[in-house]
């Protein structure tokens, strides 16, 4: 047996191991990869940016605790950005598994840091089943969809909540999602009621989106622990996706390599397997 | 840290590692994490809906505020569960018409308007030369890429001659398109793996380490 039969051959667990080694070696050893901004991650940074102090947003967190590696930074930058611009921020989830809890642990923390009044300055409202039915039914009234906070405190009893009554007092929709929700974003709520969305999604959702930023129907588009890392960038916060960019390039240098490896083990082998078949 | 943020790290861990078993190979351990996890999703998901959905938006506005009419979704509801009955389950066909007219009308317009009209609208865009060579090549990608695109899933006749070379050209751009997901698909994988060997390392090592 050759040198490439061997590769051929060889048992997946240590591709497993080489992988492994790959994220774990940058995590104890910074190497600090350059990190480019994206036409489409500066929009939706200057989308942010430039509306007024004050405006009120809604930042969505519909992710499951399953891609956190990839999303929370990305919330965790944009509520950064929002608190620091003095925005009045509004939560939500349609995911029923960890949403409403990593939106409230996400929020506290950031709301903490920035001196922040709940009901005030944010308010979290929680998960609502249905959510086609709950993204139509905030276009025309915010509680009678949530008719309560995530902590059961009416929406009339929330300062905030009484100038905020449907999208039309909502100046931006940051969406950061890791499922087909971010479609009814697209399609309800801009389509429909013209509130501008931009978006913040995993990797795997990444290339789909891109045709909306090219019809203007997202404004801006983060696209996986990248696009989370460049967000962190742009916001001047160095979080969990900047340091997990060195073990991401090293992963992709590896697959990049057992890619080339294997493409060459397959032609160096063909024709062993053809003179084998007679 | 208390006791408690401790065991959470630890019991955290020790589920991590449980469902990476999995990679050398089955086990009872990661039979056991995944169980855990299916059955407190359920579980929590029960107790979610019946707090979000039953109290919130049934029970209390009826009771509390007066909205009687509330009892109609009620009634429709707690008639999907007739399925469970094999002589009365035609009567939950009543609530999933309901759902499925519902559905459909909603779906309607938000596909149409959401998707179709915005998405053609996008590829009907300018070929002059004067906006620049950058954004014509970009415009030009684009347009044959939706005319091939298309044309390769055309059917009703044979893929031969100028139809046939101009679907080839339709299966490149799929084969990119193919490309680009699998690129991203990759690096969505290796964050998550990130995710999990960040917390391994650094949230489990520091209590290892406060411990210890």
């Amino acid at each position: 047996m050759n040198f490439w039969e061997k590769v051929s051959g060889m048992d997946r667990r240590w591709i497993y191991l080489l992988v492994a080694i790959s994220v774990i070696f940058p995590m104890l050893v910074v190497i600090k990869f350059p990190v480019q901004i994206t036409p489409e991650a500066r929009q939706l940074f200057d989308a942010v940016e430039s509306l007024p102090d004050s405006s009120v947003i809604f930042l969505t967190f519909d992710y499951y605790p399953s891609t956190l590696a990839e999303t929370e930074p990305m919330s965790v930058a944009a509520l950064n950005q929002m608190f620091r611009k003095n925005m009045k921020v509004v939560t939500m989830t349609t995911v029923p598994l960890g949403g409403p809890s990593i939106a409230e642990r996400v929020t506290r923390k950031l709301a903490e840091k920035y001196g922040k009044v709940y009901g005030v300055d944010y308010v979290n409202l929680g998960y609502k089943a249905n959510y086609v039915a709950v993204l139509k039914g905030m276009g025309s009234s915010i509680e009678a969809i949530y008719p309560a906070d995530n902590t059961g405190t009416m929406l009339k009893d929330l300062p905030l909540m009484q100038k905020v009554k449907n999208y039309n007092d909502v100046k931006f929709i940051y969406v950061v999602a890791d499922n087909g929700i971010i479609d009814y974003w697209i399609s309800i709520v801009n389509a429909q009621y013209g509130t501008p969305v931009g978006a913040g999604v995993t990797a795997v959702m990444a290339p789909k989106m891109y045709s909306f930023v090219e019809a203007k129907q997202l404004t801006g588009l983060l696209g996986g622990m990248k696009g989370a890392a460049e967000y962190e960038r742009l916001v001047n916060h160095e979080g969990n996706a900047i340091r997990g960019m060195d073990a991401q390039s090293m992963a992709h240098l590896l697959i990049i390599f057992l890619v080339v490896i294997g493409n060459i083990g397959f032609f160096a082998t063909r024709k062993l397997r053809r003179g084998a078949q007679g | 840290m208390t006791f408690f943020g401790h065991f959470e790290i630890w019991l955290s861990a020790f589920l991590v590692l449980s469902l990476f078993s999995f990679l050398y190979k089955d086990n009872p351990f990661y039979k056991m994490a995944e169980h855990i996890f299916a059955g407190l999703s359920a579980g929590y998901y029960v107790g979610l809906i019946w707090q979000a959905v039953i109290i919130q938006q049934l029970v209390n506005p009826m009771f509390d505020q007066g909205h009687w009419w509330l009892v109609f979704p009620g009634i429709l509801g707690a008639l999907m569960f007739a399925r469970f009955f094999s002589k009365w389950s035609w009567i939950s066909r009543i609530s999933l018409a309901f759902v499925i007219g519902n559905t459909a009308g909603v779906f309607l317009i938000s596909q149409l308007h959401g998707f179709v009209l915005p998405q053609v609208v996008s590829t009907m865009i300018s070929l002059n030369p004067a906006q620049g060579f950058a954004a014509t090549l970009s415009a030009l990608v684009i347009v044959i890429g939706v005319i091939s695109t298309l044309i390769y899933f055309y059917f009703s006749k044979e893929h031969t001659g100028i139809l046939g070379g101009t679907a080839k050209v339709g299966i490149w751009f799929i084969m990119i398109s193919f490309g680009a997901h699998f690129g991203y698909t990759v690096m969505g994988r290796i964050s998550l793996l990130i995710g999990q060997v960040q917390f391994l390392l650094f949230d489990w090592g520091g209590s290892i380490k406060q411990i210890f």
